[in-house]
């Protein structure tokens, strides 16, 4: 620890600076909240650690960001509660006893010196480890004791609550690097524990904050190799930068990631940088004259083992690369709104999705089930814990549930078994009510819907009575068999007469993948014709096998 | 008894077997500070007899294995979460191990403990 870096000598921390350095922990914290959430092995299915420590901190905090002219003892107890009411998650769950320990620590203090840091994380310590019969060591609870033994040790040398700082954070930093050893499962996996990281970085924030470092911005890392793919490039083709370079190489000396970074940054665009194994892969958006650069440049550090280019430009004008459509938007959700995530079948139905505010989307249909577990990554990572699932298939309700279950989230799962339902749902969501209401109106909006799919049988059968040969054109009203014809025009007809469409007012036609936009208008005309009392809307939904799914209200 | 056959023989696992590896995973569950028993006669016999599996019930019916844990909290941690906690880390232990879907876990939160000071 160098002079000029105890810049602040000996002053206490009063309540302001203690709610600016939670404020500092917290956003750090949600700066490297991914790369918190991607060391998760332990204990497997418990979500993600970082969303759920910077869920339960930002409960924390939000107890004391308003509140004004009180001790640091007041506003750590506030604090603690706030963590308490909030904590999600295991890990949440210890986050929490460690500030309520810490409270205990302060509880008689107007400012926070040396002593009093000191003494609050011991309590911190002793506390975290009350909550267990069986500590688990190489965890969050490791680096917590690490953190207050650090502290008391400081006191020989320092009464500077700004100085204790620093040595508690280098302390939990050299902590985090020794969990593998202490605990097999992180060794196996090759990661450090990440609920101990999570807490290292609440307290790295905070001495960022004394050094004037900035909080929002996440530090070069480097990341696993597989993540680094080529099938993103596409996405994200900035104009002028044609050129995808990818070169694998070896480093003669170790790498310096700041300066190989800012390097590159000066030849081109997009730079992801990996590592796995010693080998490093960097990936690099140039312009057309500017191709050979990164791979002359990298030549300079060390052995380059392989080098991809390819021309961007080329694939996005070709016959596949024109069909490529905008990126979804997805509604972008706070901490406080509800999150939809809804199961589609196909693009045009995920755009609309989109467009009606779903925050996430998973793809599948009749034929192609989506796990639970794909369910659980779609939403785990949003900022939210209020979530309504759609599932929209009959067979994806059971994943969608145990999805639920399995989820540290408040979730609520709207019964919708078609697509239609889906979207006479999602038709329903105001993002700022009470998540109970609106799956209360989105149940009953499922109701209020008839909904239709036609399809090509792919063989015979024979099912309610009705006899369905190979080929033919079956019509489902509600999910339930209703016809089978030689024709599509009947298989629309009698699905139609079955829902009483005469009797309803809007009849919206979305057509698949499996015809063409000519045929389904000509379609949408001739339905027209046949009911002229209706309003007839034709929209593409994009789902495979399924010639048209219709909804009628 | 949990029966599983393949093609040399069968596999038997007994409940009490199952509520053992049930028992280390709640011990090791952050917030939960003691097991606790179902009710008097439990706790009578556990006076008796110290078992390894007290205050876990593990029901095994129509090839569907159900796990009843009766816990004791410490005071002042979030209980929601804490039981969601247990719920997961036992199923996967037990799941893991065992290689067998778990249908049911209840979490009966029996007490709260409060530590020194509060």
């Amino acid at each position: 620890m160098s002079e000029e870096q105890s810049v602040t000598n000996n002053r206490p921390i009063d309540g302001v600076q203690y709610k600016e350095l939670m404020n500092a922990g917290l956003t750090w914290l949600r700066t490297n909240q991914e790369s918190v959430n991607a060391l998760n092995v332990f204990p497997v299915p418990d979500g993600d650690t970082g969303t759920n420590m910077v869920l339960t901190l930002q409960a924390a905090y939000n107890e004391i960001s308003n509140s004004s002219g009180e001790s640091v003892g007041e506003l750590a107890e506030k604090l603690a509660h706030g963590a308490l009411m909030g904590a999600r998650g295991n890990s949440g769950v210890i986050l929490s006893q460690i500030w309520r320990g810490f409270s205990k620590g302060l509880e008689e203090c107007e400012t926070i010196n040396g002593k009093c840091l000191v003494e609050g994380l011991k309590q911190a310590r002793d506390t975290a480890y009350k909550g267990v019969v069986r500590p688990v060591e190489g965890t969050i609870l490791t680096v917590c004791k690490d953190m207050a033994i650090a502290a008391e040790k400081s006191l020989k040398d320092t009464e500077d609550p700004y100085q204790i700082l620093r040595i508690v954070t280098d302390a939990a930093q050299v902590s985090v690097e020794h969990t593998p050893e202490l605990l097999d499962v992180l060794k196996e996996a090759g990661v450090v524990d990440a609920g101990g990281k999570g807490l290292m970085h609440i307290f790295e924030g905070m001495v960022r904050f004394i050094d004037g470092e900035p909080l929002d911005i996440e530090p070069v890392h480097v990341q696993p190799l597989s993540v680094i793919g080529q099938q993103e490039a596409l996405n994200n083709a900035e104009p002028g930068q044609d050129y995808e370079v990818i070169v694998d190489f070896q480093p003669d000396q170790p790498l310096v990631l700041e300066n190989y970074y800012e390097d590159l940054e000066k030849i081109g665009t997009s730079i992801q940088v990996g590592e796995g194994d010693g080998i490093y892969r960097m990936h690099i958006h140039v312009a057309t004259e500017k191709r050979y650069e990164p791979i002359d440049y990298t030549m300079t550090l060390g052995t380059i083992t392989k080098v991809h280019i390819e021309n961007l430009m080329i694939q996005v004008d070709s016959p596949a690369g024109a069909q490529r459509e905008e990126p979804l938007k997805l509604a972008k959700v706070g901490p406080d709104d509800l999150g939809v995530i809804t199961i589609s079948p196909g693009s045009g139905f995920s755009r609309i999705f989109a467009s009606l505010g779903a925050a996430a989307i998973v793809e599948g249909g009749q034929t192609m089930n989506p796990s639970t577990q794909e369910i659980l990554a779609a939403f785990e990572d949003l900022p939210t814990d209020k979530i309504i699932i759609l599932p929209n298939n009959k067979n994806i309700m059971m994943a969608a549930t145990s999805a639920a279950e399995v989820s540290v989230k408040q979730v609520e799962v709207i019964p919708s078994v078609t697509v239609p339902q889906g979207l006479a749902a999602m038709l329903r969501l105001i993002p700022g009510q009470e998540l109970a209401d609106v799956a209360k109106d989105m149940n009953s909006a499922v109701n209020d819907i008839e909904s239709g799919e036609i399809t090509t049988a792919v063989r015979d059968v024979e099912i309610d009575g009705i006899e369905v040969k190979e080929g033919e054109i079956i019509s489902l009203h509600n999910g339930k068999l209703v016809g089978s014809n030689k024709s599509l025009k009947d298989g629309c007809l009698i699905f139609l007469e079955t829902a009483k469409a005469e009797d309803l007012e809007l009849i919206t036609m979305f057509h698949g993948e499996n015809i063409s936009t000519e045929d389904a208008e000509k379609m949408a005309e001739f339905i027209q014709e046949k009911y002229p009392d209706q309003e007839v809307e034709l929209q593409y939904g994009g789902q495979p096998h399924y010639q048209f799914i219709f909804s009628i209200e | 008894m949990t029966k599983e056959n393949t093609s040399k023989g069968d596999i038997q696992i007994s409940k009490q077997a199952i509520a053992t590896i049930a028992f280390q995973a709640v011990q090791r569950s952050y917030g939960v500070v003691g097991l606790a028993s179902k009710n008097i006669a439990d706790e009578l016999a556990h006076a008796l007899v110290k078992d390894p599996t007290h205050g876990i019930d593990v029901d095994y019916k129509n090839q569907e294995i159900n796990i009843d844990i009766y816990i004791i909290i410490e005071y002042g941690t979030r209980i929601k979460s804490v039981a969601a906690s247990v719920a997961n880390t036992v199923r996967y232990q037990v799941e893991s191990s065992l290689g067998l879907p778990v249908n049911e876990i209840n979490i009966h939160v029996q007490g709260l403990r409060i530590s020194n000071g509060e």
